[in-house]
């Protein structure tokens, strides 16, 4: 058996090699992915939310207001409208995302002890940048309430003291774990690239059968006497280890040059990796085995390949999508590749909780390959 | 005219017979609206699973504990009680969000100290991080609120004084174009384009490497019929079906997806009808260049993330840096996901639209151009072909 191991590992090392289309996706595929989504989360904090101010006041009061607001690393005061209708047609261009106006009498109606309003606008379009904006507005608004109430009460003739308790007695201190600086690039760079590297894998997996089977060579090789499996388990094996091999300069480069945090054992992740990349590899044979020909092979494996990011709920999350739905998602490898990434990459939960992981994506290879030998030898039986 | 609808009819015989072909064309734009249809279904994310750590037990802190329990952004879990607990709930996925009041709580409150609540949220999937923060800051300036009022109920100041005190200064919120932050309204009309972008090609892109691999290009160049009649018969088909697959997901995303879809039907068309031409025309393009049809489907395939996070949609264009800008500003899909959310989520009319609309036809007009005259001049083959297992040309089974 090992006799042939060697022959048929350099036959498809050479045919994969002499596949330029394939080789130009596998090589540089993910490493240029790497670089462009590097690129898109440069500046990967949302702070200096772009902000304009309408002060109609233009008063002490109204200047404290703008401070507070410019004392927020979120917000970014970019410039002062003289109108409503300026500040309008600047959020209606995307030029700015948050508006703030302060009304007339804004320090007389302070100092007077009556009601007055300050109106925030938020443009809702991009709702990263909205829910970041209304995050620092409410935080802002508690504050000058806070300045302003304290204000008001000693004014009332209450003590400095009392006025402070009723305020500020109580601290609020706020702690994002797993990703302090919530930084979108730890997020979601490296699940991004993943992405397109499970892409040109499925690409590659969909060749694995019908690269053979739909070639007049396929009858060459039933007469010579090699066995399906046999032809077919070396040829698996150089795909996973090329899988393997072109996603360690990417790990490299994420890890060591772009610094990317990872909290669990690099082995550990690697070791995740190879798992899911034998169980993507199942589903592309499974794939190419009932195919009719590559393109259509490749079509299937890209319908299921695009949008399975999605439907993994790394963005979204899965709790939030419909109940019915969720066992749905969990039947793609795909689903427990970037859930678990995401847990080992900032959680590191343990080999306890990760190994269900490990265990469902080692299972559907073996149902996947099951099926794709089921369906070949089904294709074998048709040539005899 | 006749050569033009011959040229058509043939094209329709040759997607009827490609069963697949059909399918994708057809079926999966819808297919894939219906299935992020489904994924987006809430929309709006809440319930978020909360853990309260609550060392002090008191009255007091009891108050804390009801103002999170009485909003439906959180989600209460009695199970975690304690701080390894939340620790481990966070670390597995049974809580996202955390809340720990101190042993200390009440006593430094009716001592008039200075006492801390710790609120955490996980940072590892920032659509719960950036949500849990906001619905943090609700609850807390609620409950904060609450605390004031209270106090100064026992100063003796009565109910309209005190709310003459807090309403001195008050702040009016209001969220434009999206008010409840629906994540349908954010992403979908994104989505939807890139569908129709993908899909689209992917149709027109086999157009040629299909004729190629039958060797039945080489009729069309021998003919005698112009370039501009053998693209539009090509085309033809595919611009019609595109345009249906167009109203019809705007139809669906509208209806039954829960996306806000407003604004000038007019624009809306005419947004339509430019990016389909430029679609049908830089597939057609992509076709006649490419030299078989796997090529084309993997190529395209996977250029689908990377245009959808480079157009802006999501992470803002001013944010990267100038080349990757200027870069995304070449794509059609970029000015047309931007003008799309600027006309059915704004609302805006075509004095805010009139830079987009004329990219879009300086783009259709580029495109147009090498569509309608390529050369007929017939390439050499050359062995560099795709080469799949000895083959230069995709293997097939029947």
């Amino acid at each position: 058996m090992l006799k042939q191991c060697p022959v048929i590992v350099k036959r498809e090392i050479l045919y994969m090699w002499r596949d330029r289309g394939l080789r130009n996706i596998l090589i540089i595929g993910s490493l240029l992915g790497l670089f462009l989504f590097m690129g898109i989360y440069s500046q990967p904090r949302i702070d200096h939310i772009s902000t304009a101010i309408v002060d109609l006041d233009k008063s002490g009061a109204s200047r404290k207001v703008i401070a507070e607001l410019k004392n927020t690393q979120d917000l970014e005061v970019v410039c002062y409208p003289d109108n409503f209708e300026q500040l309008e047609e600047l959020i209606k261009r995307g030029q700015v995302t948050v508006g703030v106006v302060i009304p007339e009498n804004y320090a007389k109606n302070i100092a007077l002890q009556r009601q007055t309003k300050v109106a925030v606008f938020i443009d809702g379009a991009n709702i990263i940048y909205a829910t970041n904006a209304a995050s620092a507005v409410l935080r802002v608004t508690r504050t000058l309430g806070a300045e302003v109430g304290v204000k008001t009460l000693i004014a009332r003739g209450i003590q400095p003291d009392q006025a402070k308790e009723a305020y500020q007695s109580i601290d609020i201190r706020e702690e994002a774990w797993f990703n302090p600086t919530l930084n979108y690039a730890y997020f979601l760079v490296l699940p991004l690239v993943l992405n397109i590297w499970q892409q040109c894998c499925m690409l590659a997996s969909c060749m694995n059968i019908i690269g053979e089977s739909g070639v007049r060579s396929w009858l060459q090789i039933k007469v010579s006497g090699v066995s399906t499996f046999k032809l077919f388990f070396y040829k698996s094996i150089v795909h996973v280890g090329i899988f393997m091999l072109i996603i360690l300069p990417v790990y490299f480069l994420a890890f060591v040059v772009f610094k990317l945090p990872l909290n669990c054992g690099f082995i550990t992740f690697l070791l995740f990796t190879l798992v899911f990349a034998i169980s993507l590899h199942s589903v592309g044979t499974l794939i190419s085995s009932f195919s009719r020909n590559a393109v259509d092979a490749s079509r299937f494996g890209m319908v299921i390949a695009l949008p399975s990011f999605v439907i993994s709920g790394f963005t979204w999350p899965l709790a939030a999508m419909p109940q019915w739905f969720q066992p749905v998602a969990w039947v793609l490898p795909q689903t427990w590749f970037f859930q678990g990434i995401n847990y080992l990459f900032f959680k590191n939960p343990g080999w306890e909780f990760m190994s269900c992981y490990f265990l469902t994506l080692g299972i559907m290879s073996i149902i996947c390959y099951s099926l794709a030998a089921l369906f070949t030898h089904g294709l074998k039986a048709r040539f005899r | 005219m006749k050569q033009i609808l011959n040229i058509a009819y043939y094209e329709v015989v040759q997607i009827l017979k490609d069963r697949i072909l059909f399918l994708i064309i057809f079926f999966v734009p819808l297919l894939y609206t219906l299935l992020l249809g489904m994924i987006y279904a809430s929309s709006i994310l809440q319930h978020v699973p909360l853990g309260i750590v609550d060392l002090d037990n008191s009255v007091e802190s009891r108050n804390v504990v009801s103002a999170f329990e009485n909003t439906n952004n959180f989600n209460v879990i009695p199970e975690i009680d304690t701080y390894a607990g939340l620790e481990k709930g966070m670390k597995n996925g049974t809580v996202r969000a955390g809340v720990v009041i101190p042993d200390d709580y009440s006593q430094k409150l009716s001592q008039h100290r200075l006492t801390q609540i710790l609120i955490v949220y996980d940072g590892s999937n920032l659509i719960y991080g950036f949500n849990t923060r906001r619905y943090f800051q609700q609850v807390l300036n609620i409950f904060s609120a609450d605390h004031t009022a209270a106090y100064l109920g026992g100063l003796g100041m009565s109910k309209q004084e005190i709310t003459n005190v807090m309403d001195t200064v008050s702040v009016n919120m209001q969220v434009w174009y999206n008010p409840t932050y629906n994540y349908n309204t954010f992403i979908f009309p994104g989505l939807v384009i890139l569908i129709l972008h993908q899909i689209g090609l992917l149709g027109i892109g086999l157009t040629i490497t299909r004729e190629k691999e039958r060797n039945s290009w080489i009729q069309y160049i021998c003919a005698a019929v112009p370039q501009w009649k053998i693209f539009m018969g090509k085309a033809l088909p595919y611009f019609i079906v595109n345009f249906f697959n167009y109203s019809l997901l705007l139809w669906v995303v509208a209806r039954f997806v829960n996306v806000k879809v407003e604004g000038s039907l007019a624009l809306i068309l005419l947004l339509g009808l430019l990016f389909n031409i430029i679609i049908t025309s830089l597939g057609f393009v992509i076709s006649l260049y490419s030299s078989n049809s796997l090529q084309v489907v993997r190529y395209l395939m996977l250029l689908s993330i990377p245009l959808f996070f480079i157009s802006g949609f999501t992470w803002p264009g001013t944010q990267m840096p100038a080349l990757l800008y200027w870069l995304s500003r070449l794509l059609p899909y970029t000015w047309m996901a931007e003008g799309f959310r600027w006309v059915t989520v704004k609302d805006l009319g075509y004095n805010y639209l009139n830079i987009t609309i004329i990219m879009l036809s300086i783009i259709a007009a580029v495109t147009l151009f090498f569509a309608l005259t390529f050369s007929k001049r017939r390439n050499p083959p050359v062995g560099e072909g795709l080469v799949v297992n000895s083959r230069n040309t995709y293997p097939s089974r029947f």
